[in-house]
């Protein structure tokens, strides 16, 4: 599979950006979802902290997956009314806003909550503002609505992959799963 | 401002010496000026530095860089004033992993003895935190000024001296267990006034 996406295929690098970060986004989001709920303890902080790392990791991957995906050359659509590639196009562009707008919201509610930030133990990131009750109300929302967003538009986005895959029976689906031998 | 009452026995024993001792002339008194004085904090949590700031406390100061026997320093420190900047970690603070404000109010802060010393004064002093009780150095930076005099100092603390946030909490990779005080007084003099019980 070549490193870069060809006219029919995307390439191994969009490849593996999209569905690590897949993962990492279900690791993320189920951390999120399961840390809120502990009593205060030193492991909650913990398991904060690799909330916080994993999604620090998301936003870098975010931004060089936006790098490369700028200097690549987008596989030409399967055959679909023009208004299904626009709302192709469109979702992907929500996508990527949503990747970097989640883990900003985050840390911007981490900054305004006063906490500390640290990604994996090993370097310390400044915080975006100062201690703010307001703003860190707000940023919240903010995290939790951007993650639902991107839940219920992933899932448009998956549905209609499936969609090209069972019922128009193209390769729009083949085009992006990480299998090799599947690079023409 | 007052000092809240409850003198433990031993104080007053040693107090009750020290007045037997006292040349007539004891050294003057000083009680902080709460607008131009600072009493803070640097901790540490999860490798970033974090700056904790107490509003209320009431330090009461007889000091006379020349009657180092009769002069003493104390403070007593109403600790639910705690501001981190963050009121998740102060509402943490509050806890009786930490602080446990509702069993422990106030920390004391006394001196048993004041040397002169090449650096400058260091007082011996008891420091009270959750029920521990800790004798500490305390070196510091007297300078008289129009009314009154300035005193600074820097303090650094073991948490864990204190039972704070011991068990689950001693991890140091979470909480740092050093801990910087730093104290800044203005102080003003006061008229002697008959002694309180
Ligand atoms: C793409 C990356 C991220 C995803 C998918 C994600 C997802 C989530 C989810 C699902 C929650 C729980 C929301 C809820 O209970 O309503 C959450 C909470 C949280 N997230 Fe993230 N997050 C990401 C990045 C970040 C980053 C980078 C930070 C910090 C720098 C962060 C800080 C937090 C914090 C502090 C909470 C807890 C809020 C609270 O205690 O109420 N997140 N996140
Ligand atoms: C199970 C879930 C998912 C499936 C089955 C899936 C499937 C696909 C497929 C087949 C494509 C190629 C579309 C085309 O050629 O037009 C694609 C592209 C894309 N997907 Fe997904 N996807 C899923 C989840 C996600 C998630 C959660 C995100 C966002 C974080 C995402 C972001 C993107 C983006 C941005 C593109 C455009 C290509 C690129 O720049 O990487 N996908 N996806």
């Amino acid at each position: 599979m070549p490193l870069r996406s060809t006219a029919t295929s995307w390439g191994a690098v969009t490849r593996l950006f999209h569905w690590g970060m897949l993962l990492l986004i279900i690791g993320g989001i189920s951390v999120g979802l399961y840390m809120t709920d502990l009593p205060m303890s030193p492991q909650k902080l913990r398991v904060y902290a690799l909330h916080k790392s994993v999604g620090l990791t998301l936003l870098g991957l975010a931004v060089l997956r936006l790098l490369w995906r700028l200097g690549e050359r987008r596989p030409a659509a399967a055959p679909m009314p023009a208004w299904q590639e626009r709302a192709a196009s469109a979702t992907h562009v929500l996508l990527y806003g949503l990747m970097f707008a989640i883990p900003l919201s985050g840390w911007l509610f981490n900054s305004a909550a006063g906490f500390p930030l640290q990604w994996f133990h090993l370097v310390n990131l400044p915080a975006l503002v100062a201690a703010d009750p307001a703003l860190k109300v707000l940023a919240r929302t903010a995290h939790g609505f951007g993650v639902l967003l991107l839940v219920v538009i992933s899932a448009v986005h998956a549905a209609a992959a499936l969609k090209h895959h069972f019922i128009d029976r193209d390769r729009t689906l083949r085009a992006m799963l990480p299998l090799p031998g599947d690079s023409k | 401002m007052t000092l809240p009452g409850r003198p433990s026995i031993l104080l007053t024993v040693l107090g009750s010496c020290a007045l037997a001792a006292a040349p007539a002339v004891a050294a003057p008194l000083f009680t902080a000026v709460p607008a131009q004085s600072s009493l803070g904090f640097v901790g540490t949590q999860q490798g970033e530095k974090f700056t904790g700031a107490i509003r209320d406390f009431d330090a009461r100061i007889e000091y006379a860089p020349d009657d180092l026997a009769t002069s003493k320093l104390e403070v007593a420190i109403r600790l639910k004033s705690m501001d981190t900047k963050s009121p998740d970690r102060d509402q943490a603070l509050a806890t009786a992993d930490w602080f446990d404000f509702a069993r422990f109010p106030t920390a004391t802060f006394r001196t048993i003895a004041i040397r002169a010393t090449p650096g400058g004064p260091v007082g011996d002093a008891d420091l009270t935190i959750k029920g521990h009780t800790k004798r500490v150095a305390f070196p510091f930076a007297w300078k008289a000024a129009a009314g009154g005099a300035t005193l600074d100092a820097r303090l650094t603390l073991d948490r864990l001296d204190f039972g704070l946030g011991a068990g689950d909490w001693a991890d140091e990779s979470m909480v740092g267990r050093k801990v910087d005080v730093v104290v800044h007084l203005t102080l003003a003099a006061t008229p002697a006034k008959p002694a309180k019980p």
